[in-house]
């Protein structure tokens, strides 16, 4: 129980259910006398806050007098408009509402700071999201299919017994490409940027030390020389304690708002009353 | 989580300092790795046998790989994306930016080929800052008496009494304005700083940017003169001021009210920041206009220099079609038939006459450009050119086989293709599901991957728009490249050696010399195969009329030019009913030396570079093919994707 009461999406919960029945009571409470609209100092003031952030300037007289006239059109329009019933089956702004409940959820996970215990543990629980990628330094030669058609294999295996000669001179080897010839301690996944997911893959596969090949990718035939490949060690809680409360915000994040949801669902009776299928087919015509 | 704001920058800086201490001994300080290879000391005195071998700039700074990204993606902080269902926000964009699975609005997973480089979250400054996002933790607030104090409630347990504290206030009036969570100021400036943090926290240097910006929607009577801004530095400097608007008289949607704001949020922040517009093809004539919308008036220098000083670039390609040129400005270009969006403006309410179509289009732009430089002494429209997406789902995912639509609604299912995306009020002009341009990246070839250097690359304009494909495209010009400069194995060391890359500007042009290019394609290592490089050219002639030409510089296979001087179609291996295609035919690369045939020094000129892929399916197909659709006859179901560069302009001597 103990452990319950620090729980902080329970504070989540308890904070947004305490927000809605207030704000709900005091909606009640202060809702404006009809047919009377009171612009007070602290609003216009706000107006003004309002621009001179947008315009780096407060507003002269005359804009200011063009400001509250807005507001208090926009006022008389949005109380008729609810008077008339417009806000209701209104896709818009019911979405909007409900986007407005999920911001509140949202915003009170936002609230909570994790403790550095709370921190280690995620960081331990998901150990491979904040592993270091595998990075390789490589040398590859090409050969382009268009320009070996049926040789290709017999070009290729010459190619490699030239390559794999001591005093092989690889850079001039080969067919001429834009693809680098040479990347030193590249990421996994700028090996797959440049070369293909397929290619980083079958590199990740290679021994170091010897002329290799082929190993296709979407330009053709690569052979390749692995100098070094290191593999990714799992970032220590220090260097990682940035990425882990940002992954472990996420999780909160999400969690606070099923979990607000489902709090809200268990208050409902749902029930669905489902029309026949010739109905239903009869409405989709 | 505000209050958080992570500084992920020392801690990543000091890790690749530290990394490259570890690598120094294998590899030494003069070598330099390029998009070829490394160059190091001995290869490059193999290709560079004088003295000295080359410029140390070439060997060492030059960007050696584009980054790709978006600069303009929405999430559920713009109003019109939460009101079509978009339930991501800004940390969900980047997250899906870096390659994580995410759970899409409409409950399907979704996760890209592979991760972007950078992206920019630019939510609508109008409305943006729904809902009051309470106690936010800015500095400022903690600042103050009041908020500190709830803050303080929250953190030792009693949230639910600071909760109904705040509530009470609200009601009497009487919470400190810094706080404030109505409507207006402080809720405003609480979605802005939200948006910042997203992107302070998601920034990573060197492996994923996370740009701050918002989109200042300018759309008055429904035409479309949006423009993206984009801050070149943190949040520390971006929290200083809040985005401009369009609502007067807070704002105002006058692009030159949008610079005299640039300019004040400049200088008030330290920094920098640009614009660049999108969707000239929904503004009815105004993107890029001679005479001004808002005057009636021809425009004058001022206008000029302040469109040419802050918006560099201009996104050429996007989910709402694509804007590099129309059939009716390029009736000779066989390409130019490609995602028309062109029944009216954005929402309709006035259809398209085709005299507005000058103004609305990229290539035209570029050329009506050149004719104001020669009245005005500026080119207001000198600009080099991006694809993004302007997704409305957080989701920068335009893939043929992976869109995710322009708004949450469109997000894969049976009936997206069928179901119409805008009908103008009297239902009779509409523009169909279907109709959405799966489309496009922006590529940038920065010196590494963070915010000041993608920036700065932008600024440059050295960038180009693909259609969402990852081809690596090249262009030098300059006046020395000889045919053999293609065969080298370093070909972006020559370029950055013997000429200017594309954004810049070729130098005044030696007597009898005419410019050469070269241009270099390499195809997204899994996509399709490369059809043709293209240049187009753009010129002035001396009466004043401008001109434009479409050259074929490369090409795959053995193909020749026809009777007509038109290279013959590369054809098609797309299975429809299966929605797949082969790269039997095309080329995965493509390089080539061409100099311009009827150069005049005399005459002010653009050149471009227009990379076009083979035929793959289209989005549609991959649908029809997924739901077991039958998409109507009118439904293009292939598509040829494609690329084009910033140009490279010439200016004769005075």
């Amino acid at each position: 129980m103990k452990k319950l009461l620090r729980e902080p999406l329970l504070h989540f919960l308890v904070l947004g259910a305490a927000i809605f029945f207030a704000y709900r009571a005091m909606s009640k409470s202060t809702d404006a006398a009809p047919g009377r609209i009171v612009v007070t100092p602290g609003q216009i003031e706000h107006l003004t806050i309002g621009f001179t952030r947008t315009w780096q300037r407060p507003p002269s007289s005359e804009e200011l007098e063009g400001l509250i006239r807005d507001y208090v059109r926009e006022e008389i329009c949005c109380r008729e408009a609810v008077a008339m019933g417009l806000d209701k089956d209104d896709a818009v702004i019911r979405r909007r509402l409900q986007q407005k409940v999920e911001f509140i959820s949202q915003d009170l996970a936002a609230q909570a700071e994790p403790g550095e215990a709370e921190l280690r543990a995620y960081w331990q629980a998901h150990a491979d999201a904040f592993r270091d990628e595998r990075r390789f330094t490589f040398r590859q030669v090409y050969l382009n299919p268009q320009r070996h058609g049926a040789n290709l294999t017999a070009d290729g295996a010459s190619l490699l017994a030239q390559l794999n000669q001591p005093g092989a001179d690889a850079v001039t080897l080969g067919d001429q490409t834009l693809l680098e010839h040479e990347l030193a301690r590249a990421t996994a996944s700028e090996v797959a940027a440049r070369f293909g997911e397929n290619f980083a893959t079958k590199l990740g596969g290679l021994r170091t030390g010897a002329w290799q090949g082929p190993i296709e990718s979407g330009y053709g035939a690569h052979y390749v020389f692995v100098q070094e490949s290191t593999e990714g060690r799992v970032q220590p809680f220090e260097e990682a304690r940035e990425a882990v409360r940002r992954e472990w915000a996420n999780t909160q994040r999400l969690r606070a708002n099923e979990q607000f949801y489902t709090g809200l669902l268990q208050r409902y009776n749902v029930t669905v009353e489902r029309p026949s299928p010739p109905q239903l087919a009869e409405a989709a015509r | 989580m505000n209050r958080i704001l992570l500084s992920t920058f020392p801690l990543t800086a000091f890790s690749l300092a530290l990394l490259a201490v570890i690598v120094a001994p294998a590899f030494a300080a003069d070598e330099a790795v390029t998009d070829i290879g490394t160059l190091d000391k001995e290869s490059a005195g193999k290709t560079f046998p004088s003295k000295p071998p080359y410029s140390p700039y070439a060997g060492r700074n030059f960007p050696t790989r584009p980054y790709f990204g978006d600069t303009h993606t929405h999430t559920s902080f713009s109003m019109d994306a939460g009101a079509f269902g978009c339930r991501l926000g800004p940390r969900d964009a980047f997250r899906f930016g870096k390659g994580q699975e995410v759970m899409a609005s409409s409950g399907q997973s979704v996760k890209l080929s592979r991760p972007l480089d950078f992206i920019v979250v630019t939510d609508h400054s109008d409305g943006f800052g729904f809902f009051p996002m309470l106690l936010a933790g800015d500095p400022r607030i903690m600042a103050d008496p009041q908020g500190r104090a709830w803050s303080e409630m929250i953190h030792s347990g009693k949230g639910a009494q600071a909760a109904i504290e705040i509530v009470v206030n609200f009601g009497k009036g009487t919470i400190s304005k810094a706080i404030l969570p109505v409507p207006g100021t402080a809720t405003y400036r609480s979605a802005w700083l939200e948006t910042i943090a997203a992107a302070d926290e998601a920034n990573e240097p060197g492996k994923f940017t996370a740009f701050i910006g918002f989109e200042w929607t300018s759309n008055t009577g429904g035409n479309n003169l949006h423009r993206n801004i984009i801050f070149r530095e943190n949040g520390e400097k971006a929290r200083r001021v809040e985005p401009f608007v369009t609502m007067k008289p807070y704002g105002n949607d006058n692009p030159r009210d949008l610079w005299k704001w640039m300019a004040a949020c400049e200088e008030k922040t330290d920094s920098e920041i640009l614009a660049l517009a999108h969707n000239g093809n929904l503004s009815n004539g105004r993107m890029f206009p001679i005479i001004e919308s808002f005057t009636g008036k021809r425009i004058d220098r001022e206008y000029a220099e302040g469109r040419m000083k802050w918006e560099p670039l201009y996104e050429a390609t996007q989910i709402k079609g694509d804007g590099e040129t129309h059939p009716f400005l390029s009736p000779n270009d066989e390409f130019a038939n490609f995602e028309r969006w062109d029944k009216g403006n954005l929402d309709l309410t006035v259809l398209k006459k085709p005299e507005m179509l000058e103004f609305e289009y990229a290539r035209s732009a570029l050329k009506n450009g050149l004719k104001m430089e020669a009245e005005l002494g500026v080119n207001p429209y000198k600009f080099g050119m991006v694809g993004s997406t302007d997704a409305h789902t957080a989701l920068a995912a335009v893939e043929e086989d992976n869109f995710f639509g322009k708004t949450s609604s469109s997000e894969p299912g049976a009936d997206r293709a069928a179901h119409p995306f805008v009908k103008s009020a009297d239902g009779k002009t509409v523009i169909m599901g279907w109709e959405q341009t799966a489309s496009g990246y922006a590529a940038v070839w920065a010196t590494e991957n963070t915010r000041a250097a993608i920036f700065d690359a932008m600024k440059r304009k050295e960038v180009y728009a693909t259609t969402g494909p990852r081809m690596v495209v090249r262009l030098f010009g300059g006046f020395d490249f000889e045919a053999k400069d293609a065969q080298n194995r370093l070909p972006a060391a020559i370029g950055y050696t013997k000429g200017v890359p594309m954004g810049g500007d070729l130098p005044p042009a030696p007597a009898g010399k005419a410019p050469t290019f070269l241009v270099a394609a390499l195809k997204d290592p899994i996509g399709a195969n490369l059809d043709r490089y293209q240049i187009v050219k753009g010129w002035l002639d001396a009466k004043g009329e401008t001109h434009e030409k479409v050259y074929d510089v490369a090409w795959s296979g053995n193909r020749r030019a026809g009777a007509d001087g038109k290279l013959p179609s590369v054809g098609s291996t797309v299975d429809v009913e299966n929605a797949t295609w082969t790269n039997t035919i095309g080329a995965p690369e493509l390089i080539s030396v061409w100099q311009d045939p009827e150069f005049d020094p005399a005459q002010r000129a653009f050149y471009y570079g227009r990379v076009i892929e083979i035929p793959t399916p289209r989005w549609t197909a991959y649908d029809a093919k997924y739901f077991g659709v039958k998409m109507p006859k009118e439904v293009p179901m292939t598509t040829t994707e494609r690329a084009y560069t910033s140009p490279i302009w010439y200016t004769p001597a005075k």
